[in-house]
């Protein structure tokens, strides 16, 4: 009879205590009158709020908003790091906004405050290819590696480039790299048979393909690439069987489909 | 016309079909070849890393800059490959 009074007070204990609420902790007040450090405060709340509104605003795809709110944290030159990321989230905005230039001002300004900051190097790569400066992504990418070789986004960033410059020697070190550490990544695969294919190495290009088929069995890319790859070859069969199974893979992707069509009906057998 | 021509002519026609027919065939291989030039495209370029919080890059867990740095592809939210196995 104990017992179970006993068992029941601990229950009722227990129980009382998850329920009650918790509070924090008053915030601090500051303790000065001194107009400067008062200023000062006042700018570092500021720049606090139009962060947390920023945020809020790029989460809900407002992007004019979250760049408005981050110009303001930017022109306000907050000391690091927030600073650097006050200029890496406008870029975000403006990449949104279709401002990549702008984008990219912001992102080069980031990293000069913050010459390790390598979610800005990623994201300039991205901005500049999508601004067609390959001379400069080139660079980014280069620094970026040197600061974090075994980055796979590192590895990726600048074998795509490698591949948009025509340097398929450095894109073919940089995609087997990365298949060093990610031996199940087909797009590196398919990626890797590029660069082996523009060196002229076929048959290491066609074991790519095979292997990117084998773990993406409907990549239509691979298939159209591997048709190519076995055209060059001479293999006309069996490039117009790939071109076949691409138009079979590629329905959401229109052009590649109209291109293996026109492939698949060009090879007379 | 004499019976006798009719044979020379069919394999003449005949001949003549298949050479412009294979030479067709190699205008066609080599037209397909220079389409193709230009086809085999690099993958996407990888999309932008999110945005952080005021606590910077080097603040608790900031996602984006774990992704620049990490070593494997799902972690670095590069594209995937359709039908991954």
């Amino acid at each position: 009879m104990r017992i179970s009074v006993l068992a029941t007070l601990i229950a009722l204990l227990t129980t009382t205590a998850a329920l009650s609420q918790t509070y924090p902790g008053a915030m601090p007040v500051p303790r000065t009158t001194s107009a400067p450090a008062l200023a000062d405060l006042a700018k570092q709340r500021e720049v606090e709020e139009r962060f947390r509104i920023g945020l809020a605003a790029l989460s809900a795809a407002n992007y004019k908003g979250a760049a408005a709110e981050f110009a303001r944290v930017v022109a306000i030159n907050p000391a690091e790091p927030k600073g650097s990321t006050a200029r890496y989230d406008l870029a975000i905005a403006y990449a949104n906004l279709q401002r990549e230039d702008d984008a990219a001002a912001q992102l080069r300004a980031a990293i000069e405050l913050d010459p390790g900051f390598l979610a800005a190097m990623a994201n300039l790569v991205a901005v500049d290819l999508a601004r067609g400066d390959f001379t400069e992504a080139r660079s980014v990418a280069d620094r970026f590696l040197a600061l974090a070789p075994d980055s796979a986004r590192a590895l990726y960033a600048r074998g795509i480039v490698a591949l948009g410059t025509g340097d398929a020697a450095t894109a073919r070190e940089d995609f087997g790299k990365l298949l060093h550490s990610n031996p199940a990544y087909a797009v590196a695969h398919y990626d890797l048979a590029i660069a082996e294919e523009r060196l002229g190495h076929m048959d290491a290009a066609e074991r790519e393909l095979r292997t990117a088929l084998s773990l993406a069995p409907t990549y239509a890319r691979a298939e159209f690439a591997l048709g190519a790859v076995l055209l060059r070859q001479g293999r006309r069969s069996e490039a117009r069987d790939a071109f076949v199974r691409t138009m079979q893979d590629a329905s959401g992707d229109p052009a590649l489909l109209n291109i293996a069509a026109a492939m698949r009906d060009s090879i007379a057998i | 016309m004499p019976r006798a021509l009719v044979r020379p002519l069919l394999l003449a026609a005949a001949l003549a079909g298949a050479f412009f027919c294979g030479r067709f065939a190699v205008a066609n291989a080599a037209a397909a070849e220079d389409a193709l030039a230009g086809q085999l495209t690099p993958s996407a370029t990888p999309g932008l890393l999110g945005p952080i919080t005021s606590a910077g890059r080097k603040g608790w867990d900031c996602k984006p800059e774990h992704a620049a740095a990490s070593a494997s592809v799902h972690a670095a939210e590069l594209p995937a490959a359709p039908d991954t196995r």
